[in-house]
C-alpha cells in the first residue's frame, strides 16, 4: 500500500478514536460526583387498555366517478365520500399487551401485541383485529429525542420498528395529518444509529416500505374495498369510506410484500444533564421503488401504483415513474413542563408532490399531592395540547376519480386536553377539526370530538 | 485532689482549643452581587484536622421524612457510621435512592412508618432522590470530624473548641461549589468565603436506572 494511503487511513482511525474517545475524557472532568448506575436486567410486562366516546360529524360529498346503479344503495345515483361512522359511539379501541427485557441501555427486546387496534386497522371493518405492532430487538444505546447522550456509540435495531422520524412522544390520541400521511405506522427492517458525542448524531434504515393506501385522518380510517362492497347489488356498508388522504399504510404483522425503502438521518441535540431542557433538530430522507401493487389485508385494493390509478383508464392519476422520495425535517424543544414537537415533510409520489407541516404544543402541570389511593396519587397532572398540520398536495385529480379528497389541500387543528387520573391511568378529550378544500375552491369541514381513557396496567 | 484536677482541666480547655468565625457570602452566578432566593443558612462548614479526630455515631437513627413530595429535612448532616431512618407520610408510594459513591443505595418503594434504614459509612455528601418524583431532592453530608456548623441568617458561623495546627475548613452549599481552605490553627481574625451560586434549586439528574425521568414515561409508545 502506497505510504500517502496509509498515512491517511492513520489520520482518519486517529480522528474516529478522538471521536469517540473525546466526550469520555470530558466526563471525568466534568461529571457530576454521582456514580453511573449499575447495567440491570429489567423486565416489563403490560396490558393497555383504551375505551372511547366519539362524537363523529355526518358530512359526505360527491365524488366525480360514475358509479353503476347497482354499485350504489338503493335510491342513490351517485357515489360519495362520507364520515366513516357518524353520531356518539362508545367503543373499545384497543387492548394490547406490552413485553420488554432490557439490560440498562444496552440491550433490548420490545414486543406490542394489539388485539383490537380499531383507529389503526385499516380498512376499519375487515383489517386485522390482532397484529403484531412492535417487535424488536435493540444493541447498543439509542438515546431519546433532545436528550444527550453519554459519549459516543452505535445501536442496531431489527424488527418491526418505528420510523426514525416519528413523534414518539405524543400528547392526544388523535393524529395530525403530516404524522398520518407520512410516519404514523411501523414497518419490517431495521436501523442503525451512531452518536459522534454527546450532541450530533447519525442514522440510517432500511425497511420494507409500508404501501402507500388511503385512510381517514380522523379516528377510523373508513372501509374501502371491503367484502361489503362486492356485495351487490346495492351495497350499503354500516361504515363509509371516510374522507382519504393517501398515506404510509398500516402493515398487520411482519409483512416483506413492500419494495424495499431506505433513509438516513442527521441530526444534532442539545439537552441539559437530567433531559428537562432540551433541543433536538433532524433532517432526514427516505427513498424506494413503489410497487405496481401490494396486498393488504382487508380489501381488495391494491397498495401502491395500483390505489393511484383507479378502477379504470380514466381514474389514473398523473404519476410518472414508479420513485417515492421524501425528505423533511423535525424538531423537538423542551422546557420543564412545555413540549413542542414540529415536522416538515415533502413527498414525490412518483411525481406527484405534496408537502406537509405539523406543530404539536403542550404544557404538562403537575397538580399537587392531595389525595392518594393504593400508594399512587390521584388526579396526577393536566396536559393541555394542541396540533396544527396542514397537507398541501401540489397535484390535480384525474377528470374521474372516486377519490377526489387525494388531492385537497387540508388543514387539521386538533386541541385537547389530558389529565391524569391515577398511576397507568389517564383520560384525554379532544376535538379535531379539519379543514379542507375541494375542487370547487369551496371549503369543507369534517369535525370529531373524542375522549379516550387508557388504563396501562404494569408500567 | 479531685477538685483541683478539675480546675487544671478547665483552665487547660480553652488554652489547647481554637475559635474559627467567618461569615459565608452566597454571591449571584458570575460572583454579581449577592443571590436571592437561596438560603445561606442551607450551608454547612466543618473543619477536617490533619490529624484525624474520632467520632462516634449515636444509637437513635435521625430521620428524614417523606411529607408532601418533599424531603424533610432536606439538609442531614450526621457523624460517619449513623443510621438515617426515612418514613413515608405521603398516602402514596415513594422511593428513595442515591447514587452517589461511595453511599449508593436504593430502598425501593414503600410508605408508611416506622420506614426503612440505611446506614452511613463513608464520609462525603450523598444526593437523596425518589425515583417516583424528580423534585425530591435531599442531601446527607456524612462528617468524620465533629468538628462542624451552619451559618446563621446572615451567614455568620463559629465553630469552637477546634485543635492547634494544619487541618482543612470545607464551606458546602448544595446550589455552588464547595470550597476547601487550607488553615493552620490558630487563625487570626474572622475568614470570609464567597460562595457563587451555580446550580438550581433541584438539580439535574437521572433516575436511577440512570434514564431521563422525562421523556420515557407517559409516553403513547414507550421507548424502553
Amino acid at each position: 500500500m502506497a505510504p500517502g494511503r496509509l498515512r491517511r487511513r492513520g489520520c482518519i482511525l486517529v480522528f474516529l478514536s478522538a471521536t469517540i474517545c473525546a466526550p469520555a475524557l470530558h466526563a471525568q472532568t466534568a461529571a457530576e460526583p454521582d456514580a453511573e448506575p449499575q447495567p440491570q436486567w429489567r423486565t416489563r410486562f403490560g396490558l393497555e387498555v383504551k375505551a372511547n366516546y366519539r362524537d363523529s360529524q355526518e358530512n359526505r360529498f360527491p365524488v366525480p366517478y360514475q358509479f353503476e346503479p347497482v354499485q350504489l344503495p338503493v335510491g342513490q345515483t351517485r357515489g360519495f365520500e362520507e364520515t366513516v361512522d357518524a353520531g356518539r359511539h362508545y367503543e373499545f379501541s384497543n387492548v394490547a399487551l406490552l413485553g420488554t427485557v432490557a439490560r440498562g441501555d444496552l440491550f433490548a427486546v420490545h414486543v406490542k401485541v394489539d388485539l383490537i387496534d380499531l383507529h389503526d386497522r385499516n380498512p376499519t371493518s375487515t383489517g386485522q383485529k390482532a397484529d403484531v405492532d412492535e417487535a424488536w430487538v435493540r444493541l447498543g444505546r439509542e438515546v431519546p429525542p433532545a436528550t444527550l447522550a453519554p459519549g459516543s456509540g452505535v445501536y442496531v435495531k431489527l424488527g418491526k420498528i418505528a420510523k426514525f422520524e416519528r413523534q414518539n412522544d405524543r400528547h392526544l390520541e388523535s393524529y395530525g395529518l403530516v404524522s398520518t400521511a407520512f410516519n404514523r405506522f411501523e414497518e419490517t427492517g431495521g436501523e442503525v444509529g451512531a452518536h459522534l458525542g454527546r450532541h450530533l448524531y447519525l442514522k440510517a434504515r432500511a425497511a420494507a416500505g409500508n404501501p402507500v393506501f388511503l385512510r381517514d385522518p380522523n379516528a377510523l380510517a373508513g372501509d374501502n374495498g371491503t367484502p361489503e362492497d362486492l356485495r351487490l347489488p346495492n351495497p350499503d356498508p354500516d361504515l363509509k369510506s371516510g374522507v382519504p388522504i393517501l398515506y404510509n399504510a398500516h402493515f398487520a404483522n411482519f409483512n416483506l410484500d413492500g419494495k424495499l425503502e431506505t433513509g438516513v438521518g442527521i441530526g444534532w441535540r442539545f439537552a441539559d444533564e437530567g433531559g428537562r431542557n432540551g433541543l433536538d433538530l433532524f433532517a432526514w430522507g427516505n427513498r424506494r421503488k413503489l410497487a405496481d401493487t401490494v396486498k393488504i389485508h382487508g380489501t381488495f385494493y391494491g397498495g401502491d401504483l395500483d390505489i393511484l390509478s383507479g378502477p379504470k383508464a380514466d381514474t389514473v392519476f398523473a404519476y410518472t415513474g414508479d420513485d417515492k422520495r421524501e425528505t423533511g425535517g423535525n424538531v423537538w424543544l423542551y422546557l420543564g413542563g412545555f413540549s413542542f414537537f414540529g415536522q416538515y415533510v415533502a413527498q414525490d409520489l412518483a411525481g406527484l408532490k405534496r408537502d406537509g407541516m405539523e406543530g404539536e404544543a403542550s404544557w404538562r402541570l403537575d397538580l399537587p399531592l392531595i389525595w392518594g389511593i393504593g400508594g399512587r396519587q390521584l388526579f396526577t397532572y393536566v396536559a393541555p395540547a394542541v396540533r396544527w398540520s396542514r397537507l398541501d398536495n401540489h397535484f390535480r385529480n384525474p377528470k374521474e376519480t372516486p377519490t377526489p379528497s387525494f388531492s385537497w389541500d387540508w388543514d387539521k387543528v386538533d386541541s385537547g386536553v389530558r389529565l391524569g387520573l391515577w398511576e397507568g391511568l389517564d383520560l384525554t378529550v379532544e376535538y379535531a377539526a379539519n379543514k379542507f378544500i375541494l375542487a370547487s375552491g369551496a371549503k369543507r369541514h369534517n369535525d370529531e370530538l373524542l375522549a379516550t381513557l387508557r388504563w396501562e396496567i404494569g408500567r | 485532689m479531685r477538685k483541683v484536677f478539675a480546675l487544671l482541666l478547665i483552665l487547660a480547655g480553652p488554652l489547647s482549643a481554637e475559635d474559627l468565625t467567618g461569615r459565608v457570602q452566597l454571591l449571584a452566578k458570575g460572583g454579581k452581587g449577592p443571590a436571592r432566593g437561596t438560603d445561606v443558612r442551607q450551608t454547612v462548614v466543618w473543619f477536617q484536622p490533619a490529624t484525624p479526630q474520632a467520632v462516634r455515631a449515636g444509637d437513635t437513627p435521625f430521620e428524614m421524612v417523606t411529607r408532601r413530595k418533599e424531603f424533610e429535612p432536606r439538609l442531614l448532616v450526621i457523624p460517619k457510621g449513623s443510621r438515617v431512618r426515612f418514613p413515608n407520610e405521603d398516602p402514596i408510594l415513594h422511593n428513595v435512592f442515591s447514587v452517589s459513591a461511595p453511599n449508593q443505595f436504593d430502598l425501593g418503594l414503600y410508605k408508611g412508618r416506622p420506614g426503612k434504614e440505611k446506614r452511613f459509612d463513608q464520609p462525603g455528601v450523598v444526593r437523596i432522590y425518589c425515583n417516583v418524583h424528580h423534585d425530591m431532592v435531599a442531601y446527607i453530608v456524612v462528617l468524620d470530624t465533629p468538628y462542624h456548623t451552619s451559618p446563621n441568617a446572615d451567614g455568620e458561623f463559629s465553630l469552637r473548641g477546634l485543635p492547634k495546627g494544619p487541618g482543612k475548613l470545607v464551606v458546602w452549599q448544595e446550589q455552588a461549589d464547595a470550597r476547601t481552605i487550607d488553615l493552620d490553627l490558630p487563625q487570626k481574625g474572622p475568614l470570609k468565603v464567597d460562595l457563587e451560586v451555580v446550580r438550581p434549586l433541584i438539580p439535574s439528574h437521572l433516575d436511577k436506572s440512570g434514564q431521563s425521568y422525562f421523556r420515557s414515561r407517559g409516553d403513547r409508545y414507550d421507548t424502553p
